[in-house]
């Protein structure tokens, strides 16, 4: 006798309803990538499942049609590699200054982190965007990796993890003679490795979708980012719908497949802050 | 000598938050001024600034669509809210019990949305709004007759298009979140209060939430946040930043317009500064409310 | 030691990466849109900015014919194809900041006005254009010249005509050609829709080509002539009370999209659910590319008028070639727009490629280009278009474009005909409010 039967099933029926509700979409999207871009201008994005019209045209056309994609692709993966690992490196080390050290100022700064969180980066938008003109840095990268560098949140939650390490390791470093940045980079940075992987996570995901900022600082399609150049894909007068659809479903996959592979560090990046906020 | 210096405990400190410092002065100190000191000023690119004194926020007082961006906003984030949060709860507690089955299949899958670009999910519930006879949404109301709808034409209607794009997405993660706040809950309290003889809701209410209230807290601040500053949704949705009668403008979708697609730098920045005091009055309102700033360190 | 080292090395790697990137051309890794129209490595590379790809494809063109012609100044091109309201956003930043503007750019007149503001930040074009005065129309040189300083070079005269969908007509029993007057139109749309369940036409919402064109066959424009909007003037609250009347009788609807010119409407008349439009005669492009199931079912026939002997078409729509202040070589700019744009070769090249109606108007006469049988647009269409433009030539009207238009388009476009056609709010009231909106908007 299994105890609770009826009460497993409403369970499982209920979330099962709300699971199919949830992936409707990325079904219509699938497969819609199968039909010509022409269908779905003519029905709009359905759930009609008709063979006569669908084919591999579309996956054969990304993979070997003349266009960006690829280009683009290849941006969003170069800039979200070099944005995670310059931020990761960025925020630990001034977590660490801020965990491991007492000084004059620490604690106004750190009330800093924590406002910065709370500020709407969109405010920003027209003055970053006349200082990075102003900077000789628009249509650089450099100018959507610098300001993420010190990111708050990261930091947040780094500080937050180091303040579980005990302080003697850095006391007994400093009696082997180390000096303070042997300690940080010997000593600290190999404990700090498992927080690494849930905020690479996170800041990976965020910069593979990032859009706004990086729209509005790069002109040359040739730097687009793959979120960028899927919406210049969006007009009129392009007919563009047959590598759009494909292109979306693509854009996918990577991110799924590292979700599949890492779904521990995902979740973990995603819930840091709340944990212990 | 130098080396020395650097090295020492004193300064060792100050080199580690250097760059935090440095991208706060630079990125956001000097931002936030030069968006103050603008929104006093008739800015247009190309051309020499001038002092107007008050009159950027004279005119936005007066100024009718940009009350309209305010409520859109507002009720955005009302709406995200109301639920955003109680039915992640909900669900993160459901899938929690101990007779769920394939817990770990159904928490990827509620995720998942989250992990596809604003850019990728804005176009797909575009497409799947449309007001056409065969779009998905309209194809569905077919199956029990309704006539098609034009989702994307109406105040009521783009907002629940709006909302569903804001729920698929953040659904999975606000449940996650409070998945591990749960995690935190030590299942003796449920022992206890069961021996007690309290019933499942009991349980709920009088442990689940209150334990929850840190969580629930965090969750709240990045609504709150995420909800005002909203506009790449409503771009993507309208595939534009001119919905019909400005059903879908935004606060900062109105930021955007004046200052990059009309030049008007200056009213844009005043548009920002209103955005900015908004946020602040709500969010530490709302954290004075919850208690936060009592809890020490 | 070595520890510390590579990280120190891995950040100046990526330092290194940042700002290289900030200043050296991208490493290509794949295909971009470089056009090099058989130049050779001595070639000058332009790069092209512009809404609609087709127009890529003209320059394609003209480019082959410019380097085969100019050895010695072979130029490639490079195309970034853009969002119509992206492209113009990016265009003005840069043109007003002097940084990141394109050698050559395409600017639709709906938004020439927002870079006509002040002095223009854009090369003066009289030079190169002035081989080609009085053979190409004057009013489409007047369209984008600022105090008699020409800046764009004009595609097409935009003639606005009426396509109807013959099979449709035939089945309701209809003749498009007895459709003279606005009333005759109203009879025929009610005949249709009680025959076949099919709605006639088209109550625009978020495009002004039918306000603009009832507006042109009263005479009347947008602005006064000191380029003050007047949108609640009676002859506008004429035009739309018509409109109105006719989405009343079921003889026109509002349709997905908001005008004929967008993906969704598209999709609704390739369905033949939308029986006529009245759009400017590129709309021929779209039928084409877009609508193929309508293919040898598309008649083209002049406007109905509100009473007879009123002109029956005008100008809509327009994009304009022009070259920014930073090219990297103007004059051969200049010179390569005015020859790509303005020449009897390049006027011919933009009926066969594109199909618009070129500004020179010679071309109208050359039966051999415009009755080519193995032209695309001539095959797809029931009735030659040059037969209807030549008819109508003498006709077309002008709709100004001031500083006011941009802010005039955007209050129609966004509220005012949704008020009018969705929300069923008075004409009267819904204009009035317009106007109030769109001088509060402008002071």
């Amino acid at each position: 006798m299994r105890k609770g039967l009826p009460l497993r099933i409403l369970l499982f029926l209920f979330f099962a309803v709300l699971c199919i509700l949830i992936l409707i979409p990325f079904y219509a999207v699938a497969l819609a990538s199968f039909k010509p871009g022409e269908d779905l201008i003519r029905y709009g994005l359905n759930l009609r499942l008709d063979w006569s019209v669908m084919s591999l045209d579309n996956f054969v056309y990304l993979f070997t049609g003349s266009h960006s994609y690829f280009v683009w692709f290849f941006n969003s993966l170069l800039l979200t590699v070099v944005q995670v690992v310059l931020t990761l490196l960025v925020s630990a080390t001034v977590a660490y200054g801020f965990s491991a050290y007492e000084f004059r100022g620490k604690n106004a700064l750190f009330v800093c982190v924590l406002l910065i969180m709370m500020v709407p980066f969109e405010i920003l938008l027209l003055p970053l965007y006349t200082l990075t003109h102003n900077l000789g840095l628009m249509n650089s990268y450099s100018a959507i990796v610098l300001p993420g560098i010190a990111s708050a949140a990261t930091i947040f939650f780094f500080r937050q993890y180091l303040r579980g390490v005990p302080k003697e390791i850095i006391a007994a470093g400093r009696v082997d003679g180390a000096h303070e940045y042997a300690i940080y980079v010997r000593l600290i940075l190999p404990i700090m490795k498992p927080s690494f992987a849930a905020m690479a996570i996170l800041n990976g995901m965020n910069s593979w979708n990032n859009f706004l900022w990086p729209f509005m600082v790069l002109s040359d399609a040739n730097k687009y980012t793959l979120p960028i150049g899927l919406k210049t894909l969006l007009t009129p007068y392009g007919n563009n719908y047959d590598l759009l659809i494909v292109g979306s479903f693509f854009s996918i996959i990577p991110i799924f497949l590292l979700f599949v592979a890492f779904q521990k560090y995902f979740i973990d990046g995603m819930t840091a802050g709340a944990v212990k906020g | 000598m130098v080396k020395r210096f650097l090295y020492s405990q004193k300064v060792a400190p100050y080199v580690f938050v250097v760059p935090f410092v440095l991208v706060f002065l630079v990125f956001w100190v000097y931002p936030l001024g030069s968006s103050a000191l603008m929104s006093f000023q008739k800015v247009t690119l190309g051309q020499e600034a001038a002092w107007v004194g008050l009159d950027n926020y004279d005119k936005l007082m007066g100024d009718g669509i940009f009350l309209k961006a305010v409520i859109n906003s507002a009720i955005y984030m009302i709406l995200t809210l109301a639920i955003l949060i109680p039915f992640p709860m909900l669900f993160a507690v459901l899938i929690n019990h101990k007779f769920m089955w394939a817990r770990e299949f159904f928490k990827s899958s509620f995720f998942f949305p989250a992990l596809t670009s604003v850019v990728v999910a804005g176009t797909i519930f575009r497409l799947m709004f449309g007001e056409m006879e065969g779009s998905l949404i309209n194809s569905v109301l077919g199956w029990f007759g309704i006539e098609p709808l034009k989702f994307l034409k109406g105040q009521v209607m783009g907002f629940i298009a709006l909302i569903a794009l804001a729920t698929w997405r953040w659904t999975g993660v606000n449940m996650l979140y409070f998945l591990a706040g749960l995690k935190n809950i030590p299942d003796e309290y449920y022992e206890a209060a069961s021996i007690d003889g309290a019933s499942p809701f009991q349980r709920f209410a009088r442990i689940t939430m209150p334990l929850l209230k840190p969580t629930t807290i965090y969750v709240l601040t990045i609504s709150i946040y995420a909800g005002l500053a909203m506009f790449i949704e409503s771009m993507m949705l309208w595939n534009g930043n001119n919905s019909p009668k400005n059903i879908g403008l935004t606060i900062v979708g109105y930021l955007y317009r004046q200052g990059i697609e009309k030049n008007n730098l200056g009213y844009a920045a005043a548009v920002g500064i209103v955005l900015l005091v908004i946020t602040m009055v709500i969010n530490l309102t709302q954290l004075a409310f919850t208690g936060m700033f009592k809890k020490e360190d | 030691m070595k520890s510390k080292g590579l990280v120190l090395l891995i950040i100046l790697s990526m330092v290194t990466f940042l700002w290289g990137c900030g200043k050296s051309t991208p490493a290509s890794g794949g295909e971009t849109s470089v056009l090099d129209g058989g130049a050779g490595e001595s070639a000058t590379e332009l790069s092209y900015w512009t809404f609609v790809e087709l127009h890529g494809q003209h320059f394609e063109k003209m480019l082959e014919k410019w380097n085969e012609a100019n050895p010695d100044r072979q130029i490639k091109l490079n195309v970034t194809v853009m969002p119509y309201d992206d492209m113009h956003n990016k265009l003005s930043i840069a043109v007003q900041t002097g940084v990141g503007a394109p050698d050559i750019a395409d600017i639709e007149l709906g938004k020439y006005p927002d870079f006509m503001q002040g002095t223009p930040q854009l090369e003066s074009l009289n030079d190169v254009a002035e081989p080609y005065q009085g053979t190409v129309v004057q009013s489409q040189l007047d369209l984008y010249s600022k105090e008699g300083t020409l800046y764009g070079l004009s595609t097409h005269v935009g003639a606005t005509v009426a396509f109807y969908n013959t099979e449709v007509l035939e089945e309701a029993g209809v003749d498009y050609k007895t459709i003279v007057t606005w009333e005759d139109f109203k009879q025929a749309g009610i005949q249709v829709y009680e025959k076949t369940g099919k709605t006639m036409g088209t109550a625009d919402t978020s495009a002004t080509w039918q306000s603009s064109m009832l507006l042109a066959q009263q005479g009347a424009d947008f602005t006064d002539d000191a380029g003050n909007p007047q949108v609640n003037s009676e002859a506008l609250v004429k035009g739309l009370s018509m409109l109105k009347d006719l989405q009343d009788n079921n003889v026109i609807t509002t349709i997905a999209g908001g005008q004929p010119d967008t993906e969704e409407a598209y999709g609704e008349y390739n369905s033949g659910n939308f029986v006529s439009a009245f759009m400017p005669l590129w709309q021929m492009s779209r039928y084409t590319n877009y609508m193929k199931d309508l293919s040898g079912k598309i008649a083209i026939a002049p406007l109905p008028v509100m009473e007879e002997g009123m002109p029956r078409s005008y100008g809509g729509g327009g994009t304009a070639t022009v070259v920014s202040k930073t090219a990297k070589d103007v004059q051969l700019a200049k010179e390569f727009i005015a020859y790509a744009k303005l020449s009897l070769d390049a006027n011919i090249e933009i009926w066969n490629t594109l199909g618009f109606d070129p500004i020179n108007m010679d071309v109208w006469d050359m039966k051999d280009v415009t009755h080519n049988e193995d032209n695309q647009f001539v095959q797809y269409f029931v009735n030659n278009p040059f037969d209807v433009l030549n008819e109508i030539k003498d006709e077309i009207q002008l709709i100004k474009s001031v500083s006011a238009s941009p802010t005039i388009n955007n209050v129609l476009c966004t509220v005012t005909l949704n008020e009018i056609f969705e929300d069923g709010k008075d004409v009267k009231q819904a204009l009035e409010d317009a106007q109030a909106q769109i001088e509060q908007e402008l002071k």
